[in-house]
């Protein structure tokens, strides 16, 4: 188990891990932020022109799912995207952690999306009428189960949603922290070093392709993953508010 | 079938054994060694039945992609989201494997 959880570079005491680097990458955002709209030019370069197709693939995405209203939602997805992507890249640097491999932070996104979406059909619609939608368009006598069961689903989306970064996450952590286990003075290289017949002919080349396996394939997937599950995020997030504001067109 | 059934019939079998044994040995390690067998058998189980699941999912995009090459973008969305939903049933039982590793005796 200490094999897991391999301690970061720095760490404040009192402080839990997640949230200290949850400020680096706060940090990291404004800073990034503030340097991109610093000099605001109509034909963008540098850091404005790397933001501005970034922000544009999340305008893109938003005009695709929700449609001519997406864009309103903008802030709220690109800022949830640009925080869940910079947490799982900073992952992939060895001695740092990402703090969306921590279950209270992904619960925190989830969480937000939870309420926002919610709030966003109750607004559209008034509170009456979205719950009514709820029910379905079944007959009278199965309205109550088809409640009872959206219900459910609903509460297992933020559920779902939090659940699937953190596993990833994690569960790339761990395959590295137990890659990098393997090959190191504990593992491979241990037994290559101490000279013996088996660890020079059998150590000394297991460290070498376990060393080109993690660089060649598992840093790649990790870099993969980590983009693919911001998508993920922020497609759900889009669909679950697309839901809740589409509602009112057919009824 | 019968393998299977046979299968069955031995763990129905061993149960009792097992139970009994974790009461000769007083149940503290035992509970320990049950927790990480479930941690390593469900996670296995998981892993194994969500490459199938995927495999058709990835399979079935890659057949609609190459019969309309125009709608690639579209497919390859919808198959990421599939994806994601087969996925997050592995990373369910990979977090419950891992609360069970995390079992104190």
């Amino acid at each position: 188990m200490d094999l897991i959880e391999h301690p970061p570079i720095f760490r404040i005491p009192s402080i839990p891990d997640q949230v200290v680097y949850m400020w680096i990458v706060m940090g990291i955002l404004l800073i990034v932020g503030v340097v991109a709209t610093r000099r605001l030019q109509l034909v963008p370069r540098g850091s404005q022109n790397f933001m501005e197709v970034l922000l544009e693939q999340f305008v893109k995405e938003l005009d695709e799912t929700i449609g001519h209203d997406g864009r309103r939602y903008v802030p709220l997805i690109a800022t949830l995207g640009l925080f869940i992507l910079t947490s799982n890249l900073m992952g992939l640097v060895p001695g740092l952690i990402a703090p969306t491999a921590n279950l209270n932070t992904t619960a925190a996104c989830a969480l937000i999306v939870f309420f926002t979406y919610h709030w966003i059909g109750v607004r559209k619609q008034g509170f009456v009428p979205y719950l009514k939608h709820f029910a379905g368009p079944v007959p009278l006598a199965l309205k109550p189960l088809m409640f009872v069961i959206e219900i459910i689903s609903h509460c297992a989306r933020p559920l779902s949603l939090s659940l699937r970064l953190f596993g990833n996450m994690m569960a790339g952590h761990i395959l590295l922290a137990i890659f990098f286990f393997m090959m190191g003075v504990n593992g491979m290289l241990g037994w290559a070093l101490t000279g013996s017949l088996g660890g020079i002919l059998v150590g000394a080349p297991a460290t070498v392709i376990l060393v080109a396996f993690v660089v060649g394939f598992l840093f790649p997937l990790k870099l993969l993953v980590a983009v693919i599950q911001t998508f993920i995020f922020c497609k759900l997030a889009m669909l679950y508010i697309a839901e809740a504001v589409a509602e009112t067109d057919h009824h | 079938m019968r393998r299977i059934l046979t299968v069955t019939l031995m763990t129905v079998l061993a149960a009792p054994g097992m139970a009994w044994a974790a009461e000769a040995t007083g149940g503290g390690d035992m509970a320990k060694a049950f927790a990480v067998l479930a941690a390593g058998l469900g996670f296995g189980l998981a892993a194994g039945l969500c490459g199938l699941g995927q495999g058709r999912a990835a399979g079935s995009a890659v057949d609609a992609m190459a019969r309309q090459p125009g709608a690639i973008a579209r497919i390859q969305t919808a198959m990421l989201l599939g994806l994601a939903f087969i996925e997050s049933l592995v990373l369910f039982v990979f977090v419950i494997a891992v609360i069970l590793l995390f079992v104190k005796s």
